[in-house]
């Protein structure tokens, strides 16, 4: 293996971590969110600064690989992928700490009633699926898989549009739900960018591996390639 | 235009036409003097004439036994002398070539060339066989030799020069001193051209009379004895050639075969040796 | 330092009166593979050349200041001892026409009169064209001579009889420029093997070549050392304005 290559495939791995330990992440926010588990909260703050870290060294990789090697095709494609990937993995990573917040900074627990009237859960368990699922398309390289992506952010972005009016019910149910409320309303957003950054997730991955570029399009159109194919 | 090109064209089929003509041409003196000879001389030649040495005037047969074996000594003799010496200046003079020493003695050797045998045979009369009381095989090959060095000099020198300075960096890189690169890298590539230059040099003082006239001069009988006189082919064909002889001219004849041969063969063997040997570079 | 294996202090060369490298101080540890890069006419390959002592070999040149090899000067050593063990390649491969592939790799040995058993000479012929990654390539040819290889094989045979005189240190003068890309690529690939027991110094014009083969970088212009840092560094964010210019192409 030339140098090149090993250099890519050390950044395939880092990525590949970073995308563990987002996914972690995430699902303890959940837990410490349905749980109301203020420690396991904190937990995901603390690791907030690994993920950090992790996006600083991938950028650096990513310099340093450009600047050592001028890579071109699908190498070149793959780092531009990588430098977005690693961008969007970092938001998510975000947005699970925003989450624990949340948690941290909520007196109340969350109302089991209310988190299924607005399918909240179910909207946690897709989005953090859809995750995993860029994952394997990453690793595995399967632009199918990748593609199946747009509709299933789709989903998301239904629960997220029905989501004002099923809040609205709740708090004219019982004011004093309201904090609790507002922050189920803010989760639920969050999780809608989850799904937004997964698929911006997607999109690179597509553009590496055809060279197609589906920014900007409709979700689940197959649209013009790059450069001729 | 037309016509001017139709003239051109005209021109040049001239041209072309008269360069291969005199490339024909210039076939014609080797190709006349060639089978003359060969006419003249080859009924001459059998073994009984590379035998015997002369008969006395008068008698049939004899030969030139003689004569060959006094070529043989005086060119290996003088090869001894002129090869190592022609070597190693030409090595000088292609390892320092912007030196004043290499200037100057470029430009001896240079006139060397041009100094006619003649001239030579007279000075080493005056230095070999003068002061040593006689004529001598030595002298000969001294005068000889002489004739020799310019050539061997400068085509040690042209066939080192042609060769890469990379192989000498190659050599030197490696730790190797200054006299082996020479002697075991430079000198071992360049063999086929300091080869042909020798044997060149060779085929160009068999022939020569000149200086053998004033140093060899001759010899009716078959020596080996290099302090004293001795013969060679060309002198034997001057010495027949101009005799009242009949017979000594038959022998002039076929002692001219026999040297053409020498000749023929050592510039047919230098150019298949050349081609065999030479190093690919 | 223990790790350095070649130091240049104060090192000037000069071609007559023309000063062509000016005032060199750089250090270089063992296994290490450093690249010199500089526009024509730097002065890199006048560098280089005074490491070994072939600088002295062009009439009239002369040079100035101490270069240690191990601590020690090597112009206080004798020269034909320097560059004995000092391996060099150059530019344009020079096998010995007149050797066999055999020959030629231990051509350091025979050339200098050394004697070697013909079971030591074997094995030193395996080990060297294993190293230079020709072994499999020419192993039932090795009597053949060695400028029927092509050019990519030839620079490695090249490579091979440096190695097998066992230097510290190889120098490379530009060891790629006459050869093709993949030809360019199979001997880039050797310096990345040969880093575990040689120490490299490359002088090269190929600033990409630079930047993918070497740990740290020599940047030379109009014979001074400019600077000279991690690859990694000069090639991501230089210190000299110069350095910056030379690498984004700014001028030639």
């Amino acid at each position: 293996m030339t140098p090149l290559e090993n250099e890519l495939t050390a950044l395939k791995a880092e990525l590949a971590s970073m995308w563990i330990l987002v996914q972690s992440q995430l699902n303890k926010a959940k837990e410490a969110m349905v749980q109301y588990d203020k420690d396991l909260a904190r937990e995901v703050l603390i690791k907030e600064k690994r993920v950090n870290s992790f996006e600083l060294k991938i950028d650096r990789d990513c310099e340093n690989i450009f600047a050592l090697h001028c890579p071109v095709a699908i190498d070149l494609r793959f780092l531009l992928a990588a430098l977005k990937i690693n961008t969007n993995l970092e938001r998510i990573g975000d947005i699970a700490a925003g989450i624990a917040l949340y948690v941290v900074e909520s007196s109340v627990n969350f109302d089991v009633a209310a988190l299924e009237k607005t399918s909240l859960i179910r909207m946690y368990d897709e989005a953090i699926n859809i995750l995993m699922d860029t994952r394997t398309a990453f690793e595995k390289e399967d632009t199918v898989l990748a593609r199946s992506i747009f509709k299933r952010d789709d989903v998301l972005d239904a629960i997220n549009d029905n989501s004002p009016n099923i809040i609205a019910e709740i708090i004219k149910a019982d004011i004093n739900s309201l904090p609790e409320a507002l922050y189920i309303l803010s989760i639920i957003r969050k999780l809608e960018r989850v799904g937004d950054q997964a698929k911006n997730i997607a999109e690179e991955i597509i553009f590496y591996i055809e060279a197609k570029i589906l920014k900007h399009h409709e979700s689940g159109n197959m649209q013009t390639p790059k450069e001729g194919e | 235009m037309d016509q001017r090109i139709g003239i051109r064209n005209t021109k040049s089929v001239l041209f072309k036409g008269l360069i291969i003509f005199f490339a024909f041409v210039i076939t014609i003196p080797l190709i006349i003097v060639l089978l003359y000879i060969i006419k003249q001389g080859i009924t001459q030649v059998n073994w009984h004439f590379l035998t015997h040495v002369p008969a006395p005037p008068g008698e049939k047969g004899g030969g030139i036994a003689n004569a060959l074996m006094g070529s043989l000594i005086m060119v290996v003799m003088a090869s001894i002398v002129a090869v190592p010496i022609g070597m190693l200046a030409g090595i000088y003079l292609s390892e320092n070539p912007r030196t004043k020493l290499a200037y100057y003695s470029g430009l001896c050797v240079d006139i060397l060339q041009g100094v006619p045998s003649i001239v030579v045979g007279i000075v080493m009369y005056f230095w070999l066989v003068k002061p040593f009381g006689g004529f001598s095989a030595i002298a000969g090959s001294v005068a000889l030799a002489i004739m020799m060095l310019p050539i061997i000099i400068r085509s040690t020198e042209q066939t080192l020069k042609l060769l890469p300075d990379s192989l000498k960096e190659a050599a030197l890189s490696l730790g190797v001193p200054y006299h082996r690169v020479i002697l075991k890298v430079l000198v071992p590539c360049g063999f086929a051209g300091i080869l042909s230059g020798i044997t060149l040099s060779i085929a160009r003082i068999i022939g020569e009379t000149a200086p053998l006239l004033f140093t060899a001069l001759g010899n009716n009988y078959f020596s080996t004895n290099i302090t004293g006189q001795m013969e060679s082919l060309p002198h034997v064909i001057f010495t027949y050639a101009t005799s009242p002889y009949d017979d000594w001219h038959d022998l002039a004849w076929g002692a001219s075969f026999i040297l053409l041969l020498f000749v023929l063969t050592l510039n047919i063997v230098t150019k298949l040796l050349t081609r065999k040997w030479k190093i690919q570079l | 330092m223990e790790n350095t294996i070649v130091k240049a202090e104060n090192y000037n060369s000069y071609f007559g009166d023309n000063h062509v490298v000016k005032d060199v101080n750089i250090s270089i540890n063992k296994n290490e593979v450093i690249a010199v890069m500089g526009p024509s006419g730097c002065g890199k390959t006048t560098f280089l050349r005074g490491i070994n002592r072939m600088h002295e070999l062009i009439p009239g040149a002369t040079s100035k200041g101490k270069i240690l090899l191990d601590g020690e000067n090597v112009y206080d050593m004798n020269a034909i001892y320097v560059r004995y063990k000092i391996g060099m390649v150059f530019q344009r491969p020079n096998p010995f026409p007149n050797l066999s592939i055999y020959e030629n790799v231990v051509a350091g040995y025979m050339l200098n009169g050394l004697k070697v058993s013909k079971a030591d000479k074997d094995v030193i012929v395996e080990r060297s064209l294993t190293s230079a990654a020709l072994w499999k390539e020419v192993k039932d040819s090795l009597h053949k001579k060695g400028t029927f290889l092509s050019g990519g094989q030839q620079q490695r045979l090249c490579i091979a009889r440096a190695i097998a005189m066992q230097p510290e240190l190889i120098l490379f003068d530009e060891p790629t420029s006459a050869l093709d890309p993949i030809s360019t690529s199979s001997v880039e690939a050797l310096f990345h093997e040969l880093k575990a027991n040689y120490t490299l110094i490359i002088v090269t014009h190929n600033m990409q070549q630079a930047a993918r083969v070497s740990d740290r970088t020599a940047f030379f212009y109009m014979g001074e050392l400019v600077e000279f840092d991690d690859t990694k560094q000069m090639f991501t964010n230089p210190h000299d304005q110069r350095t910056q210019n030379y690498i984004t192409g700014r001028f030639s």
